[in-house]
């Protein structure tokens, strides 16, 4: 069946099969590269992107279901805010190799849409289904705190 | 140049008191592209004509085949081929340090998830099925699990030809123990266990292999030494190392495990695509990483220690037990790494350390990240809180008798003439953390809740040992537009050499803006490099890059005293500004230096190498040259223990490092907390659990659990002892692996102090919380 749906601003549509999974049909037909295979079965949050708005799990989402709907991923998001992110990430070394990070800023950014002045225990319990293997998180937290310290969405 | 001048060279930048940005909080290179998801990683670079690859693995932990029959699996619409050990072309053998190993299996099957052939299908599903249907038929053999029990026997062996399942033996021969203990005050033994860890990398393993019209190949990667991949694929193939190419683009961590698995990952694809004549790729899936790769091995390690009545050590005696599983891989190098290391970071005047590395039908061991010395030191530093708490001294106190100080000798006989900042590091750990307060306080705790405080040290030899030749080579070419080309086989893996502490050095030596220095990195087209493996990616492997810096910056300094008129002395170039220092006036934009460069005859490329100068180790002595330096790592860290459920908090750690120049101090920090992190979960959560065959029950992400942003501690900022070492760009040393290593020790001993009780086995489960307080 052939399915609609806007990525990352532009309107796509692609045949998929009922049981073809949103994470293959987006990195595997679509080239979108961002969201990551680590474990396939919703444990590591790499995979992590938004539907309508709502962080989910790309490798247990059907693609049928994003008919219809907007599907933004790490790379598709844009504004003041993820410009913020990204500095802030930047400057305080929450990337290292980097493979979890798509999922992270995904889920960073769906974060400061939900609550605007998350505290530091708010920020560790959302990201708690994100795995980094890299940084210890410390400092994706730190990233994140320092956007709700500059004031965050302005 | 002569050695004797590129040694007066290096000392001359060893010695340099400003930088303008090395040392900085500089950001790395990767970072906004890796945050939007358009960094490169293996399985982004897949497509779809491509051939995929799916492994059948053995189902027993020891079994000879009879048969592999692909009959059902041909059915299968996109199936292409089965490959086995008979289609290989050169030599079926991968093993690192005894030729014990082949890519896959022949003959017979060692352990369960042993790669046995290889499915070839059009797409992913097809090979999945397929390799469903391909049916090996086993002559099961009777299989030891246990490696203490492995070593007793001769009637079970994993490798027949050996004779024996000890793989590897290993010693350390210092003084006369015995007389050691009898003048010893008191004397304490325990015996400490570690278990398998997992690297769980979150880019599994994959690999691409793309042959052309010639026969040769180009393969992407995932391994942290792409010129060991050449020779891996060079030697499966039997084609000239010339033949095949290896780059290795940005890995999703690495941690060791790549080092060892990412050179048989491409050789499954390039062997395939050797065969087929087409682009080929190879993806774990987790349950299949889980199951196939290399694990830090699992331990047992008996620990005997005297100490005078001052609590000065006296003597020890250890005999460490590493679990190798199926393959020695590169066992024979942890175990001795462990052993070299089993003092901890003290003078023992007295030391007999005995190495197993013994072969077990499970998965088998190979680097991670602190390679063999986590364990050895968990099992060292318990002993200094056992001894203390005998002698009635303070933890601290016992520990400062007894450091490493310049001069000092180890238990291999080598001097550590310089660059051993390890007690000003403890020092200052403990008065940062309060140390003498939190203990008295935490001490008298009582009910539920209990908190404790506990002190991790280690040393760390870094890059590689003994006489084992180690150098560092790499290139640097100064554009005509005045931007810097670096060519590095250094990978980058998370760690930010390539892209923070290499342009870091480049820049500050040849004084250009930090922007115009790009890093090419991890791919055998660059000079080899060596491994980024033990904590060597800057330390060791950015020297060839800062010798070639070194080499430029001399040509250009001449260069631009012809041209301001004064002598190269006299010149500074400082963020992209040439002047002379005598005289402010006369200077010029570093581009025009280039350009004249060009035009008047000035070569503005250079290959720097370096090769480290060693020691030998006598084998049979016990005795000899370790490491050419050592880092220390302290951390001091509290707990709070449920003592009704058994469960632990790290709450927070205090580490101190000592690795000569801190070239990034962000990315330094980076290490520091992620590698605290990950020996939390080895300390608390990380185990596997194996069945009666030996197959890993907890092969997902649900059942070997890892720790979460919910579980990472507060860390505090790490304080940085800068003793520089000789040969390091600006005499930095090493970080990497640094603070896995005392991280389990230090939460141990808090955890320890906690309860009342002495931890000796790890993780510390809640079950084993509960089983040490109720005293069982």
């Amino acid at each position: 069946m052939i399915i609609k749906f806007r990525l990352d601003g532009r309107d796509v549509s692609v045949e998929v099969e009922p049981n073809e999974l949103l994470l293959n049909v987006l990195r595997d037909k679509l080239g979108v590269k961002a969201p990551k295979y680590s474990c396939g079965i919703g444990e590591c949050g790499a995979c992590t992107v938004l539907l309508d708005g709502e962080p989910v799990l790309s490798c247990l989402t059907l693609a049928v279901d994003a008919n219809g709907r907007e599907v933004t991923t790490a790379s598709g998001i844009k504004g003041e805010e993820a410009e913020m992110l990204m500095k802030a990430f930047a400057e305080e070394g929450a990337v290292q190799c980097g493979f979890c990070t798509p999922g992270m800023f995904v889920m960073s950014y769906a974060l400061l849409h939900e609550k605007k002045r998350p505290t530091e225990e708010e920020i560790r319990e959302y990201l708690r289904g994100n795995l980094c293997r890299c940084t210890g998180y410390v400092n994706i937290v730190r990233g994140i705190e320092k956007v709700v310290e500059m004031g965050g969405k302005k | 140049m002569s050695s004797t001048d590129l040694e007066r060279l290096m000392n001359k930048w060893l010695s340099a008191q400003e930088f303008y940005v090395v040392g900085k909080k500089v950001e790395r290179a990767d970072t906004i592209e890796k945050a939007l998801g358009i960094a490169r990683y293996m399985e982004d670079y897949y497509m779809r004509d491509m051939l995929v690859i799916k492994q059948v693995t053995s189902k027993y932990p020891h079994a000879r085949i009879l048969s592999i029959d692909d009959s059902q699996a041909k059915k299968v619409k996109g199936f292409l081929m089965n490959i086995t050990a008979k289609n290989i072309p050169g030599e079926n053998q991968v093993g690192y340090s005894i030729p014990d190993q082949p890519l896959l299996a022949d003959k017979k099957v060692r352990y369960v998830g042993e790669p046995v052939s290889l499915v070839v299908a059009s797409d992913f599903d097809s090979a999945l099925e397929a390799a469903q249907l391909v049916k090996v038929n086993y002559d099961p053999l009777p299989y030891v699990l246990d490696p203490l029990e492995a070593m007793k026997r001769n009637d079970v062996l994993v490798h027949e030809e050996t004779g024996s399942n000890i793989a590897f033996r290993t010693k350390v021969r210092k003084g006369d123990v015995e007389k050691g203990f009898s003048e010893s005050h008191v004397v304490v033994e325990n015996t400490y266990r570690t278990s398998h860890q997992d690297h769980i990398y979150l880019e599994t393993e994959a690999s691409i292999a793309i042959p052309n019209l010639e026969g040769k190949l180009t393969i992407l990667s995932p391994s942290q030494y792409p010129h060991l991949t050449q020779k891996i694929v060079s030697r499966v193939l039997g084609l000239p190392a010339s033949s095949i190419r290896v780059v290795v683009p940005y890995l999703g961590g690495g941690f060791g495990g790549k080092d060892d698995q990412g050179p048989l990952t491409s050789a499954k694809a390039a062997l395939v695509a050797y065969l087929t004549k087409r682009p080929t790729f190879i993806e774990y899936s987790r349950e299949e990483s889980i199951a196939v790769h290399p694990k830090r091995e699992a331990t047992v390690i008996r620990y005997k220690s005297g100490a005078d009545a001052e609590g000065k050590l006296k003597a020890i005696e250890v005999e460490i037990v590493h679990d190798t599983g199926a393959y020695a891989n590169r066992g024979p190098f942890i175990l001795w790494r462990a052993t070299m290391h089993a003092s901890g970071p003290y003078v023992v005047p007295n030391a007999k350390v005995d190495g197993y590395c013994i072969y077990t039908n499970k998965v088998y061991q190979g680097s991670f990240r602190g390679f063999g010395n986590p364990s050895v030191q968990f099992a060292a530093e318990s002993q200094m809180d056992v001894l203390a708490e005998k002698l009635g001294i303070d933890p601290l106190e016992i520990r400062l008798k007894n450091i490493l100080t310049p001069g000092a000798t180890t238990i291999t006989g080598q001097v550590l003439d310089s660059s051993v900042g390890v007690k000003e590091a403890l020092e200052a750990a403990a008065l940062k953390a309060g140390w003498k307060e939190k203990r008295k306080a935490y001490s008298s705790m009582e009910g539920r809740f209990r908190k404790g405080i506990g002190i991790g040290v280690a040393w760390h030899g870094i890059s590689t040992s003994r006489g084992v030749p180690d150098w560092s080579a790499g290139t640097v070419k100064i554009e005509l537009d005045g931007s810097v080309s670096v060519l590095v086989g250094i990978v980058e893996m998370g760690q930010g050499s390539p892209t923070s502490s290499h342009r870091q050095i480049v820049a500050e030596i040849l004084g250009v803006p930090l922007d115009l220095v790009h890093v090419y990195f991890g791919t055998s087209d660059a000079p080899d490099t060596g491994a980024t493996h033990a904590s060597r990616g800057t330390g060791v492997g950015a020297i060839g890059v800062y010798v070639a810096s070194i080499e430029l910056r001399e040509r250009l300094n001449s260069l631009a005293a012809k041209l301001l008129n004064t002598d190269p002395e006299d010149i500074t170039i400082v963020d992209g500004v040439v002047r002379s220092k005598k005289d402010p006036s006369k200077s010029m934009p570093w581009k025009d230096l280039v350009k004249s460069a060009y035009s008047k005859g000035v070569s503005t490329t250079s290959s720097g190498y370096f090769f480290l100068p060693k020691g030998r180790f006598d084998d049979e002595m016990g005795q000899g040259f370790a490491y050419i330096s050592y880092s220390y790592m302290v951390t001091i860290t509290e707990v709070e223990v449920d003592t009704e459920l058994g469960t632990v908090k790290v709450l927070k750690t205090y580490p101190a490092i000592a690795a000569g120049k801190i070239i990034n101090p962000v990315q330094v920090e980076g290490q520091i907390e992620g590698a605290f992190v990950q020996g939390m979960g080895l300390a608390l959560t990380e185990e596997f659990k194996f069945s009666e065959k030996g197959e890993i029950i907890n092969k997902d992400l649900t059942d070997y659990v890892i720790p979460t942003s919910m579980d990472a501690p507060e860390i505090a900022e790490p304080i940085f002892i800068e003793d520089r070492f000789k040969y390091g760009p600006f005499g930095a040393k090493g970080v990497g692996e640094m603070a896995l290593i005392p991280a389990p020790s230090s939460i141990a001993n808090a955890v320890s102090h906690a309860i009342g009780k002495r931890v000796t086995h790890l993780p510390i489960t809640p079950e084993r919380v509960l089983k040490l307080l109720e005293g069982r």
